[in-house]
This record gives structure tokens, C-alpha cells and sequence, in this order.
């Protein structure tokens, strides 16, 4: 009786440290692969390494919980030997991570009981769930329940029933207005909307890239009293297509000596 | 828009014909966040882009109808950048199944005598905007969130007002001529924005 209880427990050790090995060896490539190759990494890839990992816990879990597996919980493990000097077996097992079994190591190693902060925090939950009577505490799992099973539902039922229902929903609030984005469009096309600041006037090139518009009505007014005395139609030599100009400014330029003031650039537009 | 009579076609020099194709949408202002959070998580992973821009239109009018466009674009987050000079064809007529706008698209750097150059060569500016917003990428495909204001006082970019209550979204790829799969990754890209944003191919002429 006893000898096969030792058996028991000697098979599912050992195929629990194979388990924990196994998650282990996942974990460390992939932290190894967070830390290295963080620019290549995607998405998809990490949910693989997390689907891996929980793959393997439950694999753990399922291993604990078998009927075959004694209970750990009735085993106790007491130090025999404690030593402050390093001890090369143990070394080796632990792979450098244990080199000395002493006193500072064991209450760490051996721990049964949570972390202190733990324990508070499971003393505070029980504490609260007492506190609360069972038939609130009734009420809500029931209502955890619904919701679950109301989540489960809308994710497994086909995609159509959902559209629907959202989309009549989304109706209330419009994220874009059409009539927006054909004036957007227009503007950026050809400038619908944006040409109201021109003053209708020619334009001048005397500083280019500069307000243009204001100094073009000067010029005008400039070349008009320049050249008001000289006022005879459309009689220059030159007669300049201006391009780009909404109104025609009769060109004056004269072969007359007179008419050639510092203003009446010949091609002034 | 035709180009003037003295060359047939934009000087090209050797280099790949490039067609861009575009794909056009708005959103809101209340519903900008959303739109940025999903831009972030689908395109690639990188630091968003702000950028500010002040772009002014130059006109040459011709002697037939059709005046010749060309769009000058500025850094107002670096002014000591080139200017960007570009050239934007008429929009493809191709099959209507198309799913995106094609159009000829020929861009240059220029140095910060650009605008006095265009005006020596006879060309006027037609309207000038500053777009301030985000760029995000995805392979290929460039997507554009901006804000469009008017410019008050012409040449003054402090003082702006916006053109509308929305941010235009554009998803654009520049490719040579003749690569179809490109619209259609684009409107699969479109498809993932939507409720949020309706990407959709708008002829600016039907808008005239």
C-alpha cells in the first residue's frame, strides 16, 4: 500500500518537473524574443506564444487534478541539512540558480502559504463576500451568469444578426457628414470656397509670394496716373495678353518716350 | 486642365510614369479620436506624423479653355525644407469598376524660390490653404487626416480659419500605370474604416 502510494508519487513528480520544464523553456523564448526581436515581433505572433503558454498550464492543471495524482498537500518537505557553503550538485540541478542551500534561501524555496500581501488580500476578499449575505451574493452570480451567457451568444450567433441590430443603433451618431466632405473635396480640388479673398484687380509681380492681391491694386493705380495723359486705347505696340486676370487693364504701353515711367514695365501684368 | 501646348506631356525624363490613386472621405471633429486610435492599430507601427502645411494653387491660363494647375506645398513645422511642387493630371476615365480615383502625378522638390519662379514663367496664384493634421502608412498606402483653413489675408498662415467642422481623410498610393490590385487593397483598407469613415471615390468635377 504504501509502496504503491510512493510510486504514485514518485511518477507524477516526475512528470510534473517535464511539465514545468516544458513551460519553462516556452517562457524563456519568449521573453527572449520580446526583448530581442521587439521590432519584428506582430501581433499574431505574440498571441501564439500566449496561446502556447496557457496550452501548457493547463496541461498542468489537468495533470493535478487527475485521480492518479496523490495530494501533494498531505506531503511535507523538512529541510535535514541546512549549510552555508555552496554545494555543487545542487548547483548543478538548479542550473546556478540555487548554489547554497542555507538559512536565507529555504523560507523562500519551501514556502507553502502565499506572500503576507496575498494572505490580505484573500482575508479582505472573504472577508467582504461574508459580509454580504448569500442571497446577494446569490443574486449576483446569477447575474454574472446572464451576462456571460448573453456575451457567448452574440459571439457565436452568425455575423448578420449582429450588423443589423449595430447599425441601427450607430444610426444616432454620425461620424461624418457627406455634404463636409464633398466641400473638403471641392476645396482641395480646385480651390472651391477658398479664392473669396481675392480683390478682383491684375496682379502684380513685383513680390512674388508675398501679398500679391495688395500690391496689385496699388500698381494699377499707379500705372492709370502714369499714364492718364496718354490715355488713347489700346494703341501699345505690345499688346499683352495678361493671363490669369479676371478684369483687363487696357495695356498702355506707348512707344511715346514720355510714357516710360519707372512703373510701365513693358511686361507688366 | 491639359498641360500647355510647348510640351505634350510633363517632363518625365526617363522616370516611371506614377499614378496616384486616391480615395477621399471625411469625419467629424467629435469622432477624430476614434478614427486616429483605429488609424494607429491598423497602419504600421510607428510614431504618428503631424504635419502643417501651407499649399498655394498656381494657374497658367492658356489660350484654349482649360487653365494648367500646379500645387506648391510648404512645411510650416520646417521652414527650412523644400517646397514641394506637384502636378496633378485629369482623373482617369477607366472602367467604372475601378475603386479609386487614378490620375497622372508628377512630384518635385523645389527650392524656396519656387514661387517667384512660377510667377516669372507667367503663373498666378489661384487660392492658397494651410492643412495641418496626421499621416499615417500602411505598405504602400498613405493615409492623410487634415484640417483645411482658409488663409484670411493672403500669405498671412498665422491667421486661418477652418473650412468646415470636419478633417478630410484621404488613402492615397503613388504606383506606376496598370497595377489594379493596388485599388483593390485600398478598398479593402477603406472597408476597415467604415462605420467611421466612408473612403470613396469623389470626382472633383461632378462637385464643380
Amino acid at each position: 500500500m504504501q509502496q504503491r502510494e510512493e510510486k504514485q508519487l514518485e511518477a507524477s513528480v516526475e512528470s510534473l518537473v517535464t511539465r514545468v520544464a516544458h513551460l519553462k523553456g516556452s517562457l524563456q523564448s519568449f521573453i527572449y524574443k520580446l526583448e530581442n526581436e521587439y521590432e519584428r515581433l506582430t501581433w499574431p505572433s505574440v498571441l501564439d506564444n500566449f496561446a502556447l503558454l496557457s496550452g501548457q498550464l493547463n496541461t498542468i492543471n489537468k495533470l493535478l487534478r487527475n485521480e492518479k495524482t496523490p495530494s501533494y498537500r498531505s506531503q511535507v518537505i523538512i529541510p535535514l541539512l541546512l549549510s552555508p557553503d555552496r554545494d555543487e550538485e545542487l548547483a548543478k540541478l538548479t542550473e546556478q540558480r540555487v548554489p547554497v542551500f542555507s538559512h536565507e534561501i529555504v523560507p523562500d524555496h519551501l514556502r507553502t502559504k502565499p506572500d503576507p500581501e496575498v494572505e490580505e488580500q484573500e482575508k479582505h476578499l472573504s472577508a467582504e463576500a461574508a459580509r454580504i449575505g448569500p442571497e446577494v451574493a446569490q443574486k449576483q452570480i446569477q447575474t454574472l451568469n446572464k451576462l456571460c451567457s448573453n456575451l457567448l451568444e452574440k459571439l457565436n450567433n452568425p455575423r448578420d444578426d449582429r450588423d443589423s441590430e449595430t447599425s441601427a443603433l450607430r444610426q444616432n451618431k454620425p461620424s461624418s457628414n457627406p455634404a463636409d466632405t464633398n466641400a473638403l473635396v471641392a476645396a482641395v480640388g480646385f480651390g472651391k470656397g477658398l479664392s473669396k479673398c481675392r480683390p478682383p484687380g491684375p496682379v502684380a509681380s513685383g513680390h512674388p509670394g508675398q501679398p500679391m492681391m495688395s500690391t496689385g491694386p496699388t500698381l494699377h493705380q499707379v500705372t492709370v496716373a502714369g499714364s492718364s495723359s496718354h490715355q488713347a486705347g489700346m494703341g501699345g505696340q505690345v499688346a499683352q495678353q495678361q493671363p490669369g486676370q479676371p478684369g483687363k487693364m487696357p495695356s498702355n504701353i506707348k512707344t511715346n518716350i514720355k510714357s516710360a515711367s519707372a512703373s510701365m514695365h513693358p511686361y507688366n501684368r | 486642365m491639359e498641360a500647355p501646348p510647348v510640351t505634350v506631356m510633363p517632363v518625365t525624363g526617363g522616370t516611371i510614369n506614377m499614378m496616384e490613386y486616391l480615395l477621399q472621405g471625411s469625419v467629424l471633429d467629435q469622432s477624430l479620436e476614434s478614427l486616429l486610435h483605429r488609424l494607429r492599430g491598423l497602419c504600421d507601427n510607428m510614431e504618428p506624423e503631424s504635419f502643417a502645411d501651407h499649399e498655394l494653387v498656381y494657374l497658367l491660363k492658356g489660350q484654349q479653355g482649360n487653365p494648367f494647375l500646379l500645387r506648391a506645398r510648404r512645411s510650416l513645422l520646417h521652414p527650412t525644407a523644400p517646397w514641394h511642387l506637384r502636378y496633378l493630371g485629369q482623373p482617369e476615365v477607366g472602367d467604372k469598376s475601378r475603386h479609386a480615383l487614378v490620375r497622372n502625378c508628377v512630384d518635385v522638390a523645389a527650392s524656396h524660390s519656387l514661387p517667384e519662379f512660377l510667377n516669372e514663367m507667367g503663373f498666378r496664384m489661384d487660392h492658397e490653404f494651410v492643412a495641418k493634421g496626421q499621416v499615417f502608412r500602411k505598405g504602400m498606402m498613405k493615409v492623410v487626416v487634415s484640417k483645411l483653413s482658409r488663409v484670411l489675408v493672403p500669405g498671412n498662415t498665422e491667421n486661418t480659419e477652418p473650412l468646415s467642422l470636419s478633417y478630410l481623410v484621404e488613402l492615397s498610393v503613388l504606383a506606376p500605370a496598370g497595377q489594379d490590385t493596388v485599388s483593390e487593397d485600398m478598398r479593402s483598407f477603406a472597408e476597415q474604416l467604415k462605420p467611421l469613415v466612408h473612403l470613396e471615390k469623389i470626382d472633383p468635377k461632378r462637385l464643380m
